[in-house]
């Protein structure tokens, strides 16, 4: 009985972490979600109303009836298929690299897994500035392709998804090389020697032992890569140009310029119910992966 | 080193007039591994795990390498497997060079001392892994599977996870899957240390029905003398990345010629001995016995005696006067302890033919007598 109170009690400061910095914001947004709008920004706080969710799916037309309003799914159809190139890009630039450091001898190792940190020590806004100067007309991607005579027209990849894209990969690649670089050096070395011992060569090798038994990393990564690109409005924003409108730039706007708490409540409550539904998704499979072979 | 060079020259000239001679297959037909002049460093030089191993093995023959922990056996297995390559020598499998050939080329295969069992494959897939990378048929595969799940006694385990294994389970998948493409050569580095006593003599019985059955070469690596002595049909003594005595289990255990092979092997009585005229030794003032000596030697030296071999007798009936120490009971054996001189003692084994009961008690006055051809002259 007293091993029980102790246990409680020493889960208190924990769980009082979890319930103020996640619980109560996450409760709270559920709640506003489903107030009405105020007329100047902000809510209403006694009127309650589904509004905001009915706005992401239908418009009013003039005769006041409720059409079906795509523009919001198309966002988020092309927000996650953003995230989704953007992991899986990442993951093919990544995993090599992860596999080379691993396999680098241990005082090189640290070494390297210090240069992949060092881009966080800058700001993400920073990076993103110097992206725009490396990308624009005139810059030096730009200047390098006209003097090469690959081009003579401007290159004009800032403002478009390309650069965007550019700018999600090299944001994220670290999440993407961290978690595989784990796997990969928790690896045993003697299993890959077995089975070129087997008479495996290096591309089965490859994909018969270091990739199935990196897949734990390679599924961290990706999750760690396309869950926060979901949600990512300063690389849109900036690198492209806020042309093509994402999630996370439209979640950004409700609370901005739109002054729509609820909307941007409700847009922001799908998203996360999204991302929930896939990673419950991810680990039934893994489950039902793990009881068959039990 | 200049030795090894010069040893490896000509070698390789009298190869090569045997080649002039011979049909290239037969000269190689009863070779199965020539390593010549081997070494291999670590640690930048720091380190020598190989000094300079020369070995031919036959085709077909149980070879053992026993030597204490760290003498070099699994580096001289991984030179052959190509995991590690030498700093010196070469390596030649059934007449074929292996020097630059990656592991995946060489048709030797392994059973690793630590199983390396594949933990994300089933047991049939662990077995059938080197069939598929050969591109057997489907069907072909399936039967050797099945074959080898028999051989190894894992019959109704195909569908588990090494995770779901016993370490011994381990090991039977280790060796089900290295034997399953019947390479010409198996490399095993204690392959059987993991199984209990009655599994291990079912393995080292079906080893060796393997071997006269399926005709592969076997190089076995143990800590256990007595495999060593029961299976091999040579047997490699190292230490300190040498081979000090290369030989039948009888030639090992008989006759050693190194005072490390004598004290690694089995139990030896070893004492220091001066000689007094050829064959015959003084190992205490005024105690002379007689040796079979090998070769020329120099005056003073150490004799060994294998314990079972020395005649335990009431006082008088033999040269050498002492008294009962110790007396150990060992099950079959009794092992007595008797004190010739302060501080020399001999261990006499004796078979415990009517019962239990010893035949000497402690400090009982007894003689001693060594059969002549039972006592070896070592060298350093
Ligand atoms: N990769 C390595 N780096 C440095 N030293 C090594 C390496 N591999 C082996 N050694 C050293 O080489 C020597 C021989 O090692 P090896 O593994 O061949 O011994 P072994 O005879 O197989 O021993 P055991 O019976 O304990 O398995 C040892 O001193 C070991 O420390
Ligand atoms: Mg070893």
């Amino acid at each position: 009985m007293s091993n029980v109170r102790q246990r409680a009690g020493l889960l208190t400061p924990a769980m009082a972490v979890i319930g103020v910095l996640l619980v109560l914001p996450l409760g709270l947004m559920a709640f506003v979600s489903t107030l009405e709008r105020g007329r100047d920004g902000g809510v209403i706080w006694s009127r309650h109303t589904l509004d905001a969710y009915v706005q992401f799916l239908f418009e009013r037309d003039l005769m006041d009836n409720l059409v079906l309003n795509t523009d919001y799914l198309q966002i988020f159809a092309r927000s996650i298929g953003l995230a989704t190139t953007t992991a899986v890009l990442t993951l093919v630039i990544a995993f090599p690299i992860a596999l080379w450091m691993a396999f680098q001898p241990p005082q090189r190792r640290t070494f390297l897994l210090f240069v992949v940190t060092v881009p966080f020590w800058t700001n993400l806004l920073v990076r993103n500035y110097a992206w725009i100067l490396l990308l624009r007309n005139g810059g030096v991607f730009d200047r390098l392709a006209q003097s090469t005579g690959l081009t003579h027209e401007p290159l004009n990849v800032l403002y478009s998804p390309l650069a965007t894209g550019i700018g999600l990969v090299y944001s994220f690649l670290p999440f993407m090389i961290l978690p595989i670089y784990v796997s990969l050096e928790k690896l045993d070395r003697r299993l890959i020697e077995a089975a070129f011992d087997l008479g495996a060569n290096r591309w089965h090798a490859l994909t018969r032992i270091i990739l199935p038994l990196s897949m734990p990393g390679i599924v961290g990564g990706f999750i760690l890569v396309f869950v926060p690109c979901l949600g990512a409005f300063v690389t849109p924003a900036l690198l492209g140009g806020g042309k093509s409108l994402m999630i996370g730039s439209l979640i950004q706007q409700q609370f901005g310029q739109s002054r729509n708490w609820p909307f941007g409540a409700a847009l922001a409550f799908v998203l996360l119910a999204l991302i929930v539904f896939a990673l419950v998704l991810h680990g039934l499979r893994y489950r039902r992966l793990a009881g068959r072979l039990t | 080193m200049a030795r090894v060079a010069t040893n490896e020259g000509a070698r390789e000239q009298g190869s090569s007039t045997l080649h002039a001679e011979v049909p290239p297959a037969q000269a190689q037909s009863n070779i199965a591994v020539d390593c010549i002049g081997l070494a291999k460093r670590f640690a930048g030089g720091s380190v020598v795990a190989l000094d300079g191993v020369s070995l031919t093995i036959r085709s077909n023959e149980f070879f053992t390498l026993l030597g204490p922990s760290g003498c070099g056996k699994t580096t001289l297995l991984r030179l052959i497997a190509g995991f590690e390559t030498q700093d010196e020598g070469s390596i030649l499998v059934q007449g074929q060079k292996l020097d630059g050939l990656p592991p995946f080329r060489r048709p030797v295969n392994t059973v690793f001392q630590s199983y390396a069992v594949f933990p994300h494959m089933s047991v049939e897939d662990n077995i059938a892994f080197g069939l598929r990378m050969q591109r057997r048929p489907r069907s072909e595969i399936a039967s050797r599977v099945k074959e080898m799940l028999a051989l190894v006694r894992l019959g109704g385990l195909e569908k588990r996870k090494p995770a779901q294994l016993s370490g011994g389970q381990q090991q039977r998948v280790a060796l089900a899957r290295a034997l399953a493409t019947e390479p010409r050569v198996l490399l095993l580095d204690e392959p059987l240390s993991a199984l209990d006593q009655k599994l291990r003599a079912g393995m080292q019985l079906e080893l060796k029905r393997l071997q006269n059955e399926v005709g592969i070469t076997f190089i076995f690596v143990t800590h256990d003398q007595h495999e060593a002595l029961t299976m091999s049909d040579r047997i490699a003594v190292m230490n300190a990345g040498r081979i000090l005595q290369l030989g039948t289990p009888e030639e090992i255990y008989e006759r050693p010629t190194a005072r490390f092979v004598a004290d690694f092997i089995g139990d030896t009585n070893l004492i220091e001995a001066r000689r007094v005229s050829p064959g015959r030794f003084r190992i205490l003032s005024g105690v002379e016995v007689e040796a079979d000596e090998a070769g020329t030697i120099g005056d003073d030296v150490t004799l060994a005696v294998r314990p079972e071999r020395v005649i335990l007798g009431a006082p008088g009936q033999g040269p050498l006067a002492g008294a009962v120490d110790q007396i150990v009971y060992e099950g079959t054996d009794t092992t007595y302890h008797v004190r010739l001189a302060p501080g020399v003692r001999f261990r006499v084994c004796e078979q415990n033919r009517g019962g239990a009961r010893p035949r000497f008690r402690q400090g009982d006055a007894v003689s001693l007598s060594l059969p002549a051809d039972a006592v070896r002259v070592l060298v350093e």
